[in-house]
């Protein structure tokens, strides 16, 4: 039986992304109770998404990689790691052999959670396990034990419900948005960070005091929130410092902001083809857990609508190009994932609320440990991608030229269970625990239950 | 024909989620609309050519159409008096 079992997985494996993603998620939706048809036309429309994906990368790469390194031989900047967008990342990951079981299992570890009262988190939005998903994947992928890769992911998991948890109040009191929580990685990672650090800022004296808002930035920096324009004037800039001429440039500016509009197209269609599963798994944990005063996990694109999270992200846009090419020991090429800065600095606009001095302090150092973990990790993420399809290296011209985003192993949080999963265990895993254990002790302590929700920014603040 | 423009946080996931169930219901309802997409970021620009315009979270801009926040169609809770209230506003236009 199990003989049986292994050699239908291993032919789906051979048969590569583009036939057993539809397949196997076809089998999942008719297991959670899809109709047929429904579940047919889901499992097709995550196929056609990874099929999408996988041109559009091709194209970006062909482009966009020999122009980078014409750049890197002229002005002597080496940015080879290529920031292809949380889209093309999460792509990979849903291609992965292994993304079922740790689908599963991160399903399982919320469950566990909730029946436990370790958390107040229902969070059911399974496009968004993908966050979750990458560090089990890579770290399957770099140890080669399927174990360790779930464990990692279970981890990446039961932490983010909690900084989901204890982020809740900051949610509700500076978004207006009560009864919800956001187990976003690309959001709650940064405040990995941006607790300590805004604690830090609190004690310092003099500059605990600076706050200043700022109302006008939309109206200077908006063209860098257009994914259309910031594809054209990225293109445009890096072909003119490869030496390209003028048209050519140009060429490659209108190519560049045709990828940054398509990729997010392709992307929905996972997000499409995923609903009618997380709507399934919504309905079932409702129903299981009625009666229960639960948080629902959304998705952390709810609150970067806020006016102080975009004029945040608008300064942070430059500014992050500019570390990019001055901050030593940076490969990454911020690219497809810049417009979306705001889901890493929107939980910490809401901790600092709406101080603009603090928030682009935190940003700062937010956004370079993401192009440190972007830069560090893209060797792993290239290879992986390489083996569900996605050749960037081969197609570039063989430049070595590699592929990372701001998401996956960039994110702070998921890059340190990462280290703690590939490292010397008898190591890592002792501090692990530790530093998860201080963080639960202080934030946990801070803000227990839910009546008390403003006691953390209370504590915060004093 | 009215134009309807859903805007969240990236243009994907939860203004797929809100799009697909908007659709749904205004054709229940057999009212035709067309549905399109974008970000939060893009809504300034281009929220001025639809009839309505919604968004999933908060929204701080003005523009010269209707915004209806979509955030109960993420939940769950409440979607229906939303749905409702879309309908009802592109109805009276």
């Amino acid at each position: 039986m199990l003989d049986a079992v292994m050699s239908v997985f291993n032919w789906l494996i051979d048969a590569g992304p583009t036939v057993m993603l539809p397949i196997i998620m076809i089998t999942v939706g008719l297991v959670v109770g899809l109709p047929f048809q429904k579940a047919f036309k889901s499992g097709l429309t995550i196929g056609i998404g990874f099929v999408g994906i996988r041109l559009i990368l091709d194209f970006l790469a062909q482009n966009l990689g020999p122009a980078a390194r014409g750049m890197a031989e002229r002005i002597g900047v080496q940015l080879d790691v290529l920031d292809v967008g949380w889209g093309s990342i999460a792509a990979v990951t849903w291609a992965s052999p292994i993304i079922i079981f740790i689908i599963i299992a991160i399903f399982i570890t919320n469950i566990i959670m909730i029946i436990s009262r370790t958390t107040n988190t229902l969070n059911v939005d399974i496009w968004n396990y993908h966050h979750l998903a990458i560090v089990g994947i890579m770290v399957h992928f770099v140890t080669d034990n399927v174990y360790l890769g779930i464990a990692a992911s279970v981890v990446m998991a039961a932490t983010t419900f909690k900084i989901a948890d204890w982020s809740q109040p900051l949610v509700e009191d500076y978004f207006g948005i009560p009864g919800v929580t956001l187990p976003t990685v690309s959001a709650t990672s940064s405040m990995v960070i941006a607790w300590p650090l805004n604690w830090l800022l609190d004690h310092i004296p003099g500059i605990r005091k600076i706050d200043f808002q700022l109302d006008d930035a939309q109206k200077y920096l908006g063209v860098f929130g257009e994914q259309s324009v910031l594809g054209l004037l990225m293109g445009t800039a890096i072909g003119l410092l490869a030496d390209y001429d003028i048209a050519s440039a140009l060429q490659l500016g209108v190519q560049m902001g045709a990828v940054l509009v398509i990729i997010p197209q392709m992307t929905s269609f996972f997000v499409q083809g995923l609903m009618p599963i997380s709507q399934q798994a919504q309905k079932w944990s409702q129903e299981k857990f009625k009666g229960r005063e639960l948080f629902i996990g959304l998705d952390a694109a709810v609150i970067v609508g806020n006016q102080n999270v975009i004029n945040t992200a608008l300064v942070l846009i430059p500014l992050t190009l500019g570390m990019a090419l001055f901050l030593p020991g940076n490969r990454m090429l911020p690219f497809a994932d810049l417009a979306i800065i705001t889901f890493r600095i929107a939980l910490v606009v809401a901790l600092t609320k709406g101080n603009f001095f603090r928030n682009i302090i935190i940003g700062f150092v937010v956004m370079a440990a993401i192009l440190y973990g972007g830069s560090y990790t893209a060797p792993y993420l290239t290879e992986l991608a390489a083996v569900v399809g996605i050749d960037v290296a081969a197609i570039a011209g063989g430049g070595a030229i590699l592929i990372s985003s701001f998401s996956a192993t960039s994110l702070t949080h998921s890059l340190l269970i990462f280290l703690a999963f590939i490292g010397p265990l008898h190591i890592t895993m002792p501090i692990m625990v530790i530093v998860i254990a201080a963080y639960w002790y202080i934030l946990g302590n801070v803000k227990p239950k839910k009546e008390e929700n403003n006691t953390l920014e209370e504590e915060l603040q004093n | 024909m009215k134009k309807i423009l859903v805007a969240c946080g990236n243009g994907i996931a939860t203004s797929t989620v809100v799009a697909s169930k908007i659709d749904d219901y205004l054709k229940e309802n057999s009212f035709n609309a067309k549905i399109d997409k974008t970000k939060l970021l893009e809504v300034r620009s281009s929220g001025n050519d639809y009839d309505l315009v919604v968004t999933t979270g908060t929204f701080s801009g003005e523009l010269d159409v209707p915004i209806i926040n979509g955030m109960s169609l993420l939940t769950g809770i409440g979607q229906e008096a939303t749905l409702e209230e879309i309908l009802e506003t592109l109805k009276n236009m």
